[in-house]
């Protein structure tokens, strides 16, 4: 594992100057590191990976992946190095397919005829990371919700990428499975140096795995590293006069379970009875 | 019974129209089948229909400045194709919307085209409804060259166009140039239109082009047996209604359609009964 920069973000602006959806953002992360996003709707977040992920050009700024400038010239090269889960839904989720076909599409060579596609060790692999490889043969069309999104992850796991970028992963996940996929995500960063970026709405599920917590809402609030809390005007800056209705009282970012306080529903501010 | 279907197979066989016309059909069958699972995965359906009706411009053109009806007809399908691919993407215009906009259009124009052409010039019952029975050697050799781009450009696509049609956005941030290889897919279905005009006409190329890959929609539990079932359906419906054709003296392409047709039927009543069976 090295320490060497995999994603280093610089003045990175997207969106109309008067109201810009990404406002002067920074961010540095190595390899191993996990991040995890929080933030409102509408805060950017997803925008912030689509840029990442190289759909979205920004207004202005520097991307650097992997030591590299992220420009139209070296964007098909970087991105085999990158999964990505998004929160859309499939264009065609009816074409039939088997569950190791839809994990094959996450293959960096899948779209090369030349190449074999069925490279079914590492589909193996992949869905036994989560708990799927009973299923590989299952039809996909067939499959919950849940295990719909677990077929998904393992497509963007199966490339053994360097960076993750997970825009909502838990979304149709019990909390079983939401914790277990965080587990997972703190095991493969750790044992395999791989990094990654995930927006999630809910801080208390995920403070004890993530080692920072990026507090976004147009721009980044607070960047709160280990061991460290996210003080209480952060989440009044974020969330304004909803701050009553938010659940946000997870204390110390990637302590363990035993050292968090139970998560509750702080209610300063205005009261609506 | 089976004497007589026999001698029905020795007849057609024997006949040198049909012989001729058989090989180039069952081609036009294989590469559309191959090119139909593909529209139906990208929800092109009425793209094709779209484009078939708009390429009676295309040969209105050929008609009236005397060139090869055939390759004129291929050029402004694929320009027809290609403008739908970019026309949503302006002002917000619904891709629907838009084809049926360039459909009438290159529809009216086509026929003002040919009627002020004089009907000596061109088999207008042809072109609107297929006759694939008096194929000339030029049209053959151009089907040949057709057949042979489409098919090698499925082969090199073919995965890049399936992992589009299932997430597209996964598609683009894994680095394929979903915009690029879009545009090769709507040039494919302007060129397997021109195709299939031969043998089912401008009025009933759409039904070439998606009822094998509908047939095969409901049975396929894969890419590879949605692609396996889809020529099997295209080949078998083609030879069948040719023959059924040859027999009762029915248009050939009409026919061919009308055998997908009860293909679809059937496999759909019996997926029908299977769900009953199993959910009660």
């Amino acid at each position: 594992m090295t320490n060497a920069a995999v994603v280093q973000i610089s003045h990175l602006h997207f969106g109309p100057a008067k109201k810009p959806i990404l406002d002067g953002i920074n961010l540095e992360l190595e390899a191993g590191h996990f991040l995890g996003i929080v933030g409102p709707n509408g805060a950017g977040k997803s925008t912030l990976l689509n840029i990442l992920a190289g759909l979205t050009q920004p207004s202005s700024g520097h991307i650097d992946l992997f030591g590299q400038c992220l420009n139209r010239f070296n964007r098909h090269r970087l991105l085999k190095d990158i999964g990505f889960l998004h929160q859309l839904h499939d264009h065609q989720p009816r074409l039939p397919m088997y569950v190791r076909d839809v994990v094959a599409m996450g293959l960096a060579d899948y779209a090369m005829p030349w190449k074999r596609a069925d490279h079914r060790e590492a589909i193996m692999q992949a869905l036994a990371l989560l708990d799927m490889q009973d299923l590989a043969d299952a039809d996909f069309r067939l499959l919950s919700g849940g295990q719909r999104q677990r077929a998904r992850l393992a497509r963007a796991l199966v490339r053994q990428p360097r960076l993750l970028l997970l825009d909502e992963p838990s979304a149709a996940l019990d909390s079983v499975r939401q914790e277990k996929l965080f587990q997972l995500l703190r095991k493969l960063c750790d044992e395999t140096g791989m990094s990654v970026i995930m927006v999630e709405h809910d801080i208390a599920a995920i403070s004890s795995h993530v080692d920072s917590v990026a507090c976004l809402n147009r721009k980044i609030h607070h960047h709160a590293m280990k061991g460290e809390g996210i003080p209480e005007e952060i989440w009044s800056a974020m969330y304004g006069e909803h701050i009553h209705i938010m659940a946000h009282d997870a204390a110390c970012i990637g302590c363990g379970p035993a050292d968090q306080k139970p998560v509750q529903h702080h209610r300063s501010g205005h009261q609506h009875d | 019974m089976i004497d007589a279907s026999m001698h029905l197979l020795t007849d057609f066989w024997a006949s040198p129209v049909m012989r001729e016309a058989l090989a180039p059909a069952l081609l036009i069958a294989l590469v559309t089948a191959t090119m139909s699972v593909m529209v139906m995965a990208h929800r092109l359906s009425f793209l094709t229909v779209g484009v078939s009706h708009a390429s009676l411009a295309g040969l209105g053109i050929a008609v009236t400045l005397a060139l090869p009806l055939l390759p004129t007809a291929t050029v402004f399908a694929v320009l027809i194709a290609l403008l739908l691919a970019l026309m949503p993407k302006k002002k917000g215009i619904s891709e629907d919307a838009s084809t049926g906009i360039l459909f009438a259009g290159s529809m009216a124009l086509g026929i003002l085209l040919i009627s002020t052409a004089g009907s000596a010039q061109v088999d207008l019952f042809g072109l609107l409804f297929g006759n694939i029975l008096t194929i000339s050697a030029n049209d053959l050799n151009w089907l040949n060259i057709l057949s042979g781009l489409i098919l090698t450009v499925l082969l090199l696509a073919g995965r890049a166009w399936w992992s589009i049609a299932f997430d597209a956005v996964t598609a683009e941030a894994s680095g394929l140039p979903v915009g690029s290889l879009k545009l090769l897919l709507y040039g494919m279905v302007g060129l397997t239109v021109i195709l299939c005009v031969k043998l089912a006409g401008i009025v009933l190329t759409a039904g070439l082009m998606i009822l094998p890959a509908a047939c095969a929609w409901l049975w396929g539990r894969s890419l590879f047996t949605l692609a396996a079932l889809s020529i099997a359906f295209s080949l078998i419906g083609t030879l069948l209604g040719l023959i059924w054709s040859y027999a009762y003296e029915w248009p050939a392409g009409a026919t061919v359609v009308l055998t997908l047709c009860l293909f679809f039927l059937i496999s759909w009543s019996l997926n029908w009964l299977k769900h009953r069976i199993t959910t009660s």
